[in-house]
């Protein structure tokens, strides 16, 4: 899921200066799982806003706030509590703070959180950073364990020289991508495939902004 | 003494030894060159190093070309740190015409190491696959397969972790390291001469060179450092023992001694092709303790 930290209050209350009405906007996807965007986190918002003095005209958890055309649906419900806020404070993901941009032209959209990166839930609330959305998988080559992410040089051969007993020299929270790879490589029999050289990555396929359409099949038009 | 280059002095397989020269922050760079001056004559190749541990300095090359001037044949270290493709090869392409006719190919430490924890590293490549780029634009092509006017001649070299732990994941990348061209190999420091021995073992059945990476021990509390922060490092308790022993006065002078016994003891007993003498900031130690080596 896409992992979402609330903005520190202040800056938040930096954001809105001069405004003196907002409508909250959640999600009840990544965000709320996050306790970014969800309705909790929306009432805890809505009552520190209150409490320096702004009006909060109403709130919502949209369903899948990255999903444009359904948001603005969802919405057309609470339009007059939009209409009479001088902003809309997201709380979800970049994505979903852009929706709002696109769906409410006119209307100053600020966004409470920071987008922070795609990530596992391992335990409860507590993410890990496995994927960073290269453009182009290559962990058939490396045990399922991507080193383009996990290893902070994303070195794609082989450990460095400040592996650590298991550990990365960068931290010593951080397991070293390679040693991992070359355990489970070896527990799945595959070290072999471990030997060939990877080339450089195709870094044009993580250029950004990125468009991608899903093509209908011939038969189903 | 004349010395034989690098490339030669290996080919010819004569016991090889490079020192290592690490340019200073700021445009101040007498005391680098004095101590540069020192090593004229008694090293065969000298190592520049290319904004070690992620500090900010003069960059590699043109320090390269000035100990080149003075009569050096240095190794300009180049990591992947700092630049993307199209920089490191335009940069190994200007060492070539400046002259520079060995690179000792590093992924880099990384930034957060250094004193600019804010940068973005840049790792577009890494280790072997800037050993394959070199390879390429030997061959006379780039990395995207354009034809070059003049190819480059640069001999080229890695690095290594005899030490490092676990040990086998480490062995796969020198083994990679070996594929993508590598020539000659400067391992990272290393004191116990048993593990080394098990290493070099392993590490002569490819055809490549390898120069025992020997750093010059200052005093037990160095060592100490070492053995806590350094990974792939480690000093034997036996190492610390004498330092201790030999007192504040005496500890760089017994550090000293270790390196050259280490230097000896390889050369001797033949065990790799030749020692990479890393003194950090003491270069001018560096002439005593190949002397009390046995070695000019």
């Amino acid at each position: 899921m896409i992992v979402s930290k609330a903005k520190e209050r202040q800056d938040v209350i930096n954001m809105l200066e001069g405004v003196k009405s907002v409508f909250l906007l959640g999600c009840s996807e990544c965000a709320s799982l996050c306790g970014t965007g969800s309705p909790e986190a929306l009432a805890e918002m809505k009552e520190s806003l209150e409490g320096i003095g702004k009006k909060v005209t109403g709130t919502f958890v949209a369903k899948t706030g990255c999903q444009v055309l359904g948001t603005k649906v969802e919405l057309k419900a609470n339009k007059d509590e939009v209409d009479a806020a001088d902003a809309i404070l997201v709380m979800s993901c970049g994505a979903g703070t852009q929706s709002m941009v696109e769906v409410f032209k006119d209307k100053k959209v600020y966004p409470a959180n920071d987008t922070a990166f795609l990530g596992n839930m391992t335990r409860f609330q507590h993410f890990d950073e496995r994927c960073s959305m290269c453009g182009e998988c290559i962990i058939d080559k490396t045990g399922g364990i991507c080193p383009v992410t996990t290893c902070p040089k994303g070195i794609l051969n082989g450990p460095c020289g400040g592996t650590n007993n298991g550990f990365c020299e960068v931290s010593p929270d951080i397991e070293c991508a390679w040693a991992k790879i070359y355990a489970r490589m070896e527990r799945t029999g595959e070290l072999e495939k471990m030997r060939q050289i990877i080339p450089p990555k195709d870094y044009s396929k993580k250029m950004s902004p990125k468009v991608f359409v899903i093509e209908k099949k011939k038969e189903e038009k | 003494m004349s010395m034989k280059k690098l490339k030669e002095a290996l080919e010819a397989g004569e016991f090889t030894i490079t020192a290592e020269c690490g340019p200073p922050k700021g445009t101040d760079i007498a005391e680098m060159l004095e101590h540069a001056k020192h090593l004229l004559g008694k090293i065969n190749a000298i190592n520049v190093t290319d904004n070690q541990s992620a500090v900010v300095r003069i960059g590699s090359l043109p320090v390269c070309r000035l100990l080149s001037e003075m009569g050096h044949d240095p190794i300009f270290q180049l990591t992947c740190r700092d630049r993307n493709r199209l920089a490191i090869q335009s940069d190994l392409m200007g060492a070539h015409i400046l002259g520079i006719r060995n690179v000792l190919c590093m992924t880099g430490d990384h930034v957060s190491a250094g004193d600019h924890k804010t940068a973005k590293p840049v790792y577009d490549l890494e280790s072997v696959q800037l050993l394959q780029t070199v390879a390429a634009l030997n061959g006379g092509h780039d990395l995207a397969g354009n034809e070059m006017k003049g190819a480059t001649n640069l001999y080229q070299g890695a690095v290594v972790t005899p030490e490092a732990n676990p040990l086998e994941p480490q062995m796969l990348k020198f083994e990679k390291k070996v594929k993508a061209g590598a020539n000659f190999f400067q391992t990272q420091a290393i004191y116990d001469m048993d593990n080394f021995r098990r290493f070099m073992d392993r590490a002569r059945k490819h055809k490549v060179k390898v120069l025992a990476g020997i750093l010059l021990l200052k005093n037990a509390g160095m060592a100490n450092f070492l053995n806590k922060f350094v990974p792939g490092i480690t000093v034997p308790q036996e190492l610390i023992d004498r330092l201790k022993a030999a007192g504040k006065e005496g500890a760089l002078e017994c550090g000293m001694d270790i390196a050259a016994e280490q230097v000896r003891t390889i050369k001797e007993q033949g065990i790799a092709d030749g020692a990479h003498v890393m003194a950090i900031g003491l270069e001018n130690k560096v002439p005593e303790i190949l002397k009390r080596a046995g070695i000019a």
